[in-house]
């Protein structure tokens, strides 16, 4: 299984041996496989920055007390190119996030999926309803 | 007869004399009054192109402030803030009360604040008097600033002015040219840049007027009136002098910064802690 | 979990390939001869007007997969696909027309414990690339980049060896883009990149400005035929100059800084990086390469690909202000070795 694996992989081109391919981000240091989770919350702030832009969720617990996630997702330039702005996910949306929590223990997690409450996947379908075409130069 | 008509006439060519030099005085504006007119570009735009460099005490402190002590005793004469004459326009920022409170806060964990320390970029408009030179490149449609502090690039529209998708560090900049000035529209800032090393901040309400208007062939007047009705009562001004980099091989050099800024950022979570004492080599 | 992301790898290549008809169909028709009915717009002051942002992406591989030989085109988009299919599979085997993994500065899509990229528009569906049929970026018989001198590679390999044993010892450890230095694409040369591979072109008197926009790194480049500026100042990006030969802006990259990767390897304060621009219609820019480092491989290498323009801008991208992963990083780093 490892000799297929490492075959293959050479053959994708990614030339792992070596840095450039894996160079931006190594999750394999910040979250953790063994450690899957689904959170259902609030989105409290969405940080539309680089390299990967975060949600900050509110999470009640069954308890009932709140705690505060961040969820790594990717960069958003592609997204304001399609016509998406930081106003496409507002404070208050409740999402479902599945993803990996990270390895440090904290609360973050990298979102693996991002849905609403329906289902539907964030940031798909092209052009955000009421996108800013303002945006186009 | 003759002498007298002829000392009449030079007492009248006298009182002329004086009265046309009193006029040329009181009517004409003198050298220094005329506004300057920049060489053209070809496609007749002032032309702006060139490295340029402030040379003032404003990336310490906007305000008028004395000399003092730096945040790093070690560090001795050789950081330590130099007196400023200021370049805010009137001397006082207009802060709401709650807003100064924040500054002197600012100021005192200004080590652990300043986003300058961490080699953050410097927004708009204290990239223009960072320590550093900056390039304009004036091209067909848009006019682009390269700054060498941290390597940040503003490119400013010259077209019909467009909207931001989000805030950014440097901001989303739209300009348009009023006589001899470029009169550039800054927004969409976010809030974590600074005005100076010295704590005045602003908020992502921030919002940039810019001027930059030659005054001769090597300098400009830089001029950036300041809106923010989350920080401060009114809007405000600063004003300073820009001077063009005259070496024959003047260009913009890098200073990425990050890699002086690392250690400062991530030396807590290294592996094994730096040998020596820590916060010099 | 290896099984998983095998067979994730595996389902991406397919994907890919099943996908390569609808990469076709979102590029731009094929330019046309520079000859017909299309004159070279100038800048004011009578140059070749280069200016406009566009998109360097492409799914042409930067090194020509071994089966296809010296071929260095396809005769059409349907010898492109039926290549492909015919491909041996396995090494080297599921060609390249339609990979955008390689160029993928995530390192690969759909591993399991990663966001999905195409959720975020960065899977490529959307992206505007120039026509071509092309089988490598890397132009010649060989298309490939060259062997490196023995003694090249007897120190990378050592190179390597620390790095496995040191690799998350601290943030100065980890590669330069993810530092947030500058990103191997950037160069120059300049390489295609998984997304966001744009930039911007703006024509000063006497300087061309071009900001790759990850990671905004712009290189203002004088054309007034000044030398290089001293050997002691190494650069991230080396040191460029240009002048134009004809319409073609012909641009020399020397002294880079000795941490800086060219394909894969470091290069020396031999480097020097030739780089050619020439506008061929509307939307259309040709982007020639050569590399030529005697201390580090056998031979130049050189490359071709087309960037074509597109509507809107560049977005800011604040690599380093925003650079969370770093902490969480080495943070995850020290709680592993806490087990």
């Amino acid at each position: 299984m490892r000799n297929k694996l490492a075959i293959i992989l050479a053959g994708t081109g990614l030339m792992l041996a070596v840095a450039p391919a894996w160079a931006h981000h190594a999750f394999a240091a910040e979250f953790d496989e063994k450690r899957p989770l689904k959170l259902s919350g609030v989105v409290t702030k969405w940080e539309t920055v680089n390299p990967h832009s975060w949600i900050h969720l509110d999470v009640k617990g069954p308890d009932g007390k709140v705690t505060q996630w961040m969820i790594e997702g990717g960069s958003p330039n592609s997204l304001y190119r399609n016509g998406f702005t930081k106003d496409s996910l507002p404070e208050g949306t409740e999402i479902v996030v599945e993803g990996y929590q990270a390895k440090d223990g904290a609360n973050r997690a990298v979102g693996a999926n991002l849905t609403f409450k329906d289902g539907k996947r964030l940031f798909m379908g092209g052009s955000a309803p009421g996108a800013n075409g303002d945006g186009k130069q | 007869m003759r002498i007298q008509a002829l000392r009449m006439r030079a007492s009248w060519l006298l009182v002329g004399a004086a009265g046309a030099a009193l006029l040329s005085l009181a009517v004409l504006p003198t050298p220094a009054q005329a506004p300057y007119k920049a060489p053209r570009t070809k496609d007749g735009k002032p032309n702006l192109n060139g490295i340029w460099q402030a040379n003032n005490e404003a990336n310490w402190d906007i305000r008028p402030h004395p000399a003092s002590q730096g945040p790093v005793y070690t560090l001795g004469a050789a950081y330590s803030t130099p007196a400023g004459l200021g370049v805010v326009e009137g001397g006082e920022i207009p802060y709401k009360p709650e807003a100064a409170a924040k500054q002197k806060q600012n100021f005192t964990d200004r080590l652990k604040l300043d986003p300058e320390i961490k080699c953050y970029m410097g927004g708009v408009p204290r990239s223009t008097y960072m320590p550093y030179p900056f390039q304009i490149i004036q091209g067909t449609g848009h006019i682009m600033i390269a700054y060498e502090y941290a390597g940040a690039v503003r490119d400013i529209n010259m077209g019909a002015p467009t909207k931001a998708p989000a805030d950014s560090w440097m901001g989303w900049s739209n300009g348009h040219w009023e006589g001899e000035s470029l009169v550039v529209d800054v927004s969409s800032l976010n809030d974590s840049t600074w005005f100076d090393r010295a704590g005045n901040w602003h908020s992502d309400a921030l919002h940039v007027i810019e001027r930059y208007t030659p005054i001769g062939p090597d300098a400009l007047q830089y001029e950036a009136t300041i809106d923010d009705p989350k920080v401060f009562t009114r809007q405000w001004k600063m004003s300073m002098p820009i001077y063009r980099r005259l070496e024959k091989n003047a260009q913009l050099l890098e200073y990425k910064c990050v890699e002086f800024a690392e250690e400062v950022l991530y030396g807590h979570l290294r592996k094994q802690p730096l040998q020596g004492k820590g916060d010099s080599k | 979990m290896r099984r998983y992301v095998l067979s994730s790898l595996i389902a991406l290549a397919v994907v890919s390939l099943m996908s390569a008809p609808v990469f076709a169909q979102a590029v731009v028709a094929k330019p046309a001869p520079a000859a017909k009915a299309w004159t070279m717009p100038r800048t004011p002051d009578g140059k070749p007007d280069l200016q406009g942002v566009y998109s360097n992406a492409t799914t042409i591989p930067v090194a020509r997969p071994a089966y296809l030989g010296a071929k260095e085109f396809y005769t059409d988009e349907a010898d492109k696909v039926a290549s492909a299919a015919q491909a041996p599979a396995g090494r080297g085997g599921r060609g390249g027309a339609a990979r955008p993994a390689a160029n993928d500065p995530e390192g690969g899509g759909t591993l399991a414990v990663h966001y999905d990229t195409s959720q975020f528009g960065l899977g490529g569906a959307t992206v505007k690339r120039a026509a071509s049929l092309r089988t490598s970026i890397i132009t010649g018989p060989e298309g490939r980049v060259p062997a490196v001198l023995p003694e090249v590679a007897k120190a990378a390999q050592e190179r390597r060896a620390y790095q496995q044993a040191h690799q998350w010892d601290s943030a100065q450890n980890r590669p330069l883009a993810e530092r947030c230095i500058t990103w191997g694409f950037e160069g120059p040369p300049m390489m295609p990149v998984g997304y966001n591979s744009t930039l911007e072109i703006v024509q000063g008197q006497g300087y061309v400005a071009i900001v790759q926009e990850m990671i905004h790194d712009t290189r203002v480049i004088p054309t007034d035929g000044r030398p290089h500026g001293p050997a002691e100042i190494k650069r991230w990006m080396g040191d460029s100059v240009g002048h134009w030969e004809g319409d073609t802006l012909v641009v020399e990259t020397v002294n880079y800084n000795p941490q800086v990767v060219i394909q894969q390897q470091q290069v020396s304060d031999a480097a020097k990086v030739t780089e050619r621009f020439t506008r061929v219609d509307a939307d259309t820019i040709t982007y020639q390469f050569t590399v030529d480092d005697p201390k580090t491989w056998v031979k130049p290498f050189s490359g071709e690909y087309n960037m074509v323009h597109i509507d809107g801008g560049l977005y800011e991208y604040a690599c380093h202000e925003g650079n969370y992963g770093m902490a969480n990083n080495l943070s995850g780093a020290r709680a592993t070795e806490k087990k």
